[in-house]
């Protein structure tokens, strides 16, 4: 625990229906140290990805405490450096090229440098697409786009990165490859991973695996 | 740059894309109210600016008038040492009838003083042929109207007969017509004072009306800078008690017609500007759709890293550089199409054929056009502003998003 970059403790979530409080899970503990990889598995509607955007302090928690590098505070502007979130539906920016979005991960959280465009330009190039920098999101394939979604995820060097079945729009063979990108990538930078899925092959790739159902996340191994 | 503006560029303008339909449509819309504001309001204030001016060149700015003035030299005097005046001049007024090989007319006869009109009155500047330098006491200079229905040209040698011939002849005395040559023509522009006047000097005309040494009216230059209302009102406290003269500005000579064409030029405005609210809203309704369209991006925007604030800007900027777009183009284009509008103006009435019936209304023979800079300050104020307020309330729709709501919405 003392090389914890993420800490959660006590995590408690409800939503209101109506009259009712409905709860997702509560006193959840979660930590994930430096360049370790966790995954969350568990049913549809089981509350994973509303526990990873607690983590990334996108939403708030009833009750409970989150900690980032140990220290309470989880404003945006650390959420841009401290974290990388990985969509499965990617959420590229559709105006801007690979590149160019890719570098909007810098120009939210700070300057766009020489050092920035190079660093851009070598993740483009770590993720495959060199020669792809240029193309809007529409003129890449979906393997291609959640290629440039993990560029951009890693562009600020984040202390973890969050991915919420980062393979679920894919197919097999791309999925695959997306998964080998992934953890090679967070295992070369030494970048916490907590990686959300359905599929447990890739559950299993992970240094540790929870499970969440009834609202209790149990570790599986 | 900040990253919410260098979105806003790139949602507006696309990398390797045609340009956005929205920003198309935003653009033009802002361009053509803008567009019709500098036109109307150039136009409007034009024929006011024309109306100003003419009234200046022809009376002076001020304008001294009695039933007969006999002691003008006395008179002009007097004015001379009131402040803020820089020349002064005597004119006489009347109707003759002026023939030219058995063509009569009808027209307005103005006697000048040719040692001291210029200063006040620059004939010479509206001059189309001849000089004032050859107005003398055997001279006339017809307006363009005239001299065209006449028949006349530089040279010509006019008959004029003047009501005092009428008179003389009920007291049983015959006075002979007066043969002037003609020594120049003008053209103000002015529809009426081009169709039918005649100028000579003024002795001729004390003489044609039998007025002696009497005049009419003391015209009045004031020195640059001076405000007439003032220098007419010093005037008015130097004129002799009981002498019934007084002094009047040009604004009170064209009041009348200044006034109609101020309201005018205001509804108009009015009118227009309402144009550019409803573009506003148009830029309002298609920002709306772009931030329920880009709902999720939006919670992106939040995932890595932006403030909602951020986001907003996003959206604000989109309207703010649309709204200043469309008014640089508005602007551009709308004073490239003032210093042509004559030329339009009159394209278009040929094809309406309906030039004359204008020219009967606004009495210029030149469609006028004078814009002034804070006219385009306020109306640049107005059109950016407007688009403004239309992308700050799309920002607030996007700054009132969550991000973990705005990825979840479909």
């Amino acid at each position: 625990m003392s090389d914890s970059v993420l800490t959660a403790r006590a995590l408690r979530k409800t939503y209101r229906s109506g009259n009712r409080r409905l709860e997702v899970f509560s006193n959840v503990d979660f930590h994930i140290a430096a360049g370790e990889s966790v995954s969350i598995r568990g049913e549809s509607g089981s509350g994973k990805s509303t526990l990873l955007n607690l983590l990334a302090a996108l939403d708030t928690a009833d009750s409970g405490t989150l900690a980032w590098d140990g220290c309470a505070k989880t404003g945006n502007a650390a959420r841009g450096r401290f974290v990388g979130i990985i969509f499965q539906a990617f959420y590229l920016i559709p105006e801007l090229n690979a590149l160019e979005n890719i570098l909007m991960a810098r120009r939210i959280t700070g300057r766009i440098d020489p050092a920035a465009r190079a660093r851009a330009a070598e993740l483009l190039d770590r993720v495959g697409l060199k020669d792809r920098g240029h193309h809007l999101p529409s003129q890449l394939s979906g393997g291609e786009r959640q290629r440039v979604a993990v560029a951009r995820a890693l562009m600020n060097s984040p202390r973890v990165i969050l991915a919420d079945e980062p393979t679920g729009n894919l197919d097999e063979k791309t999925a695959d490859s997306v998964m080998d990108l992934l953890l090679g990538i967070c295992a070369e930078t030494k970048t916490a991973l907590v990686l959300v899925t359905h599929n447990p092959l890739y559950a299993k790739r992970t240094a540790r695996e929870y499970f969440l159902h009834e609202g209790t996340l149990r570790p599986v191994r | 740059m900040p990253w919410y503006l260098y979105l806003a560029f790139k949602q507006l303008f696309p990398s390797g894309r045609r340009v956005t339909f929205f920003t198309c449509a935003s653009t033009i819309g802002v361009f053509l109210g803008v567009w019709m504001l500098i036109i109307i309001i150039g136009v409007m204030s034009g024929f006011g600016y024309k109306y100003s001016r003419m009234i200046i060149d022809t009376q002076g700015e001020i304008q001294v008038r009695g039933t007969f003035i006999d002691n003008q030299e006395q008179l002009r005097g007097i004015i001379a040492k009131v402040s803020g005046v820089a020349a002064t001049t005597p004119s006489a007024e009347g109707i003759v009838m002026i023939e030219y090989q058995k063509r009569p007319n009808y027209p307005g006869i103005i006697g000048v003083d040719p040692e001291s009109v210029e200063k006040v009155i620059p004939i010479s500047k509206y001059l189309l042929q001849g000089s004032m330098d050859d107005l003398d006491d055997d001279a006339v200079i017809l307006s363009a109207g005239l001299a065209y229905a006449l028949g006349a040209r530089i040279g010509s040698k006019v008959t004029v007969v003047s009501p005092l011939t009428l008179e003389r002849l009920n007291q049983d005395t015959y006075m002979m017509p007066t043969e002037l040559t003609v020594a120049g023509i003008y053209e103000f522009g002015h529809q009426q004072l081009d169709k039918s006047i005649a100028i000579v000097t003024l002795r001729r005309m004390q003489e044609l009306y039998g007025l002696g040494d009497s005049v009419h009216g003391i015209n009045v230059r004031l020195a640059p800078g001076a405000d007439a209302d003032q220098v007419a009102r010093a005037i008015n406290e130097t004129l002799p008690a009981g002498s019934r003269m007084f002094a009047r500005t040009w604004m009170q000579s064209g009041e009348a017609f200044l006034f109609a064409l101020k309201i005018e030029r205001f509804m108009v405005i009015i009118i227009v500007a309402f144009v550019i609210v409803v573009v506003a809203f148009l830029v309002t309704s298609m920002l709306l759709v772009a931030v329920a369209r880009k709902t999720r991006e939006i919670g992106l925007y939040g995932a890595l890293g932006a403030t909602p604030w951020q986001s907003a800007m996003c959206f604000c900027f989109q309207g703010v550089l649309v709204g200043t777009l469309g008014t640089f183009l508005g602007v551009t284009i709308g004073l490239l199409t003032l210093s042509n509008i004559d030329p339009i103006a009159r394209l278009i009435a040929r094809v309406t054929g309906n030039w004359d019936l204008l020219v009967e209304i606004y009495q210029f023979t030149k469609v006028p056009a004078h814009i002034t800079a804070p006219d385009i300050a306020i109306i640049c104020v107005f059109a950016v502003g407007m688009s403004t307020l239309a992308g700050l309330i799309a920002a607030f729709r996007a700054a009132k998003l969550k991000p973990v709501e705005a990825m979840r919405s479909e």
